[in-house]
């Protein structure tokens, strides 16, 4: 687990180890909530924690995804306690995966497929964010997810001139469906004033202990 | 709940509030329904409470809902669906009765698990926001960007594609070519003594005259190629998979057409023709611009030679 640059930097070995903790924890709790509505076993990598520079998104996203890959994703905002937005990314062969999952018959057109699309992000960034918010004792409110992009190269899901924040708190997981290709990545980026609260909730975590 | 708020407030507020709210119990028996549901539905709360929610209302999509239900409990968590992919939950009628163009009210749809003291999910509640207006400013919004799109496209007095579009087409179809071996010829039109025309019968004679022509020459090609105002009184015509032999063929086509029938205008028949330079594209070709060039050359030919014909560039001349 990478944990770089400014505000992280200088949180202290102890809170890092927590908050890779409380991460890990929380997308334990997912893993098992998504099995029992998916009927799927959900593998679901280590997380990478990283503070992201707005100019960097391309490169980040290129690095944590896979560069040269065409995607499509969904955004899930989130409020309340912590603030920010989640981002589902899936890539091009996962459709008709996620349809036999779904319920559907096959994947017939592109509403049907945007909508599962936003069914399983939907399901992944709620039970994830929700794993994580009980590790610190936190409410967290869902808005509607959307569509961000279908059928992109990765380096444009997110333009930096579009973009008005200046960084980011970045946790990547990415996850697989046993016996199937269908793999994707959770993208959970907390906006600036949340990492001021994320790093006092590592402490009160840690002062429980 | 907050205490603060007067007892009765917030039934008050859930009940008349301009968004549908209703609940089910685990069993998916309804167990809450405002008035907003009652009177697009018109069926009052007394009605429907404590009633199966799929028996009463067998057009819902039952697979899909209760799976949507069944993800709000175990995830213990909020569930959404969007009329951009699913246009209604409720078969309701919507607020534009007169304006209308649309069928059925479009909604977007939020499921939210509500739990008990012990955190575990009682009863599903189910918010049905009315976003009909937000559906046709969309439509609205998308057909004036298919008209600006198009618009941007053409000419506005003949109607076939403007300059710009020729260029980006030839310059598309150019580069295809040469990838992959295929042929490619340019006709390039220029209608003669349209000055003189212009001079005798007026200028809106003269719009009248290039009306007809533009007409004329879309008429005698395939729905492949591609017909576009170059200048003044200058057509482009781009001829995809097509020889110098076949481009002949479909100049002299256009060539006879034009010169067939004279154009009336305010019951004054003026007689037109037009040149045609003639190119095909081969390997000493660099870039688009050079197909032009050589059909501007084989059209000054044309001029030269006395007008009303076509000339077709020749390689090396």
């Amino acid at each position: 687990m990478s944990i770089s640059f400014r505000t992280v930097s200088h949180l202290n070995e102890d809170q890092r180890d927590a908050l890779a903790e409380i991460v890990n924890i929380g997308m334990g709790q997912a893993g098992a909530a998504l099995a029992q509505v998916l009927g799927e076993f959900v593998i679901l990598s280590v997380p990478r924690i990283r503070l992201v520079d707005s100019q960097a998104v391309p490169e980040t996203l290129a690095e944590l995804v896979g560069a040269e890959t065409t995607v499509s994703a969904i955004r899930q905002p989130f409020h309340n306690h912590l603030h920010g937005e989640a981002i589902v990314v899936y890539d091009e062969h996962g459709c008709r995966d996620l349809a036999d999952i779904m319920g559907h018959d096959e994947c017939t057109d592109e509403r049907v497929e945007q909508e599962l699309l936003l069914d399983i992000g939907n399901i992944l960034a709620g039970a994830s964010l929700k794993g994580v918010a009980e590790q610190l004792q936190a409410e967290i409110t869902f808005s509607p997810p959307s569509i961000l992009a279908t059928h992109v190269p990765v380096e444009r899901l997110l333009d930096p001139e579009a973009l008005d924040w200046s960084y980011s708190l970045l946790i990547e997981v990415n996850f697989t469906l046993e016996a199937r290709r269908f793999k994707g990545h959770l993208l959970i980026m907390l906006s600036e004033d949340s990492i001021d609260t994320l790093v006092q909730d590592i402490d009160a975590f840690l002062e429980s202990l | 709940m907050p205490s603060s708020a007067p007892e009765g407030l917030l039934e008050f507020i859930v009940d008349r509030i301009n968004v549908g709210i209703l609940a089910v119990d685990r069993a998916y028996r309804i167990i809450l329904w405002n008035e907003f549901m009652a009177s697009y539905s018109e069926r009052p709360a007394r009605e429907v409470l404590g009633r199966d929610l799929f028996e009463t209302f067998p057009e819902l999509p039952r697979k899909w809902m209760e799976r949507k239900i069944t993800g709000a409990v175990v995830l213990k968590n909020f569930s959404f669906a969007s009329w951009k992919q699913r246009p209604y939950l409720f078969r309701f009628s919507h607020n534009r009765p007169i304006t209308g163009g649309i069928d059925h009210m479009r909604q977007d749809i939020t499921f939210m698990p509500v739990l008990d003291d012990q955190g575990e999910v009682t009863h599903v509640c189910i918010y049905v926001y009315d976003v009909t207006d937000t559906a046709v400013y969309q439509a609205m919004l998308q057909d004036a960007l298919r008209q600006l799109a198009e618009s941007n496209n053409r000419d506005g007095l003949t109607g076939v594609f403007n300059r710009r579009y020729l260029e980006e087409s030839l310059e598309y179809e150019f580069t295809r070519a040469r990838r992959y071996g295929h042929r490619l010829s340019v006709l390039l039109l220029d209608l003669d003594h349209f000055k003189r025309i212009n001079d005798t019968h007026g200028h809106l004679a003269g719009d009248e005259v290039l009306r007809q022509a533009a007409r004329r020459i879309a008429s005698a090609v395939r729905n492949v190629d591609v017909v576009g105002r170059y200048g003044g009184e200058e057509f482009l015509v781009i001829l995809p998979e097509t020889d110098g032999d076949g481009a002949h063929v479909v100049a002299e086509r256009i060539r006879a057409l034009i010169a067939e029938q004279p154009v009336i205008y305010d019951d004054t028949a003026i007689d037109i023709s037009t040149s045609i330079g003639l190119a095909t594209l081969d390997e000493h070709m660099a870039a688009y611009t050079d197909l032009i060039e050589r059909a501007d050359g084989a059209l000054y030919r044309a001029k030269d030679n006395g007008r009303n014909q076509v000339v077709a560039h020749t390689p090396g001349g």
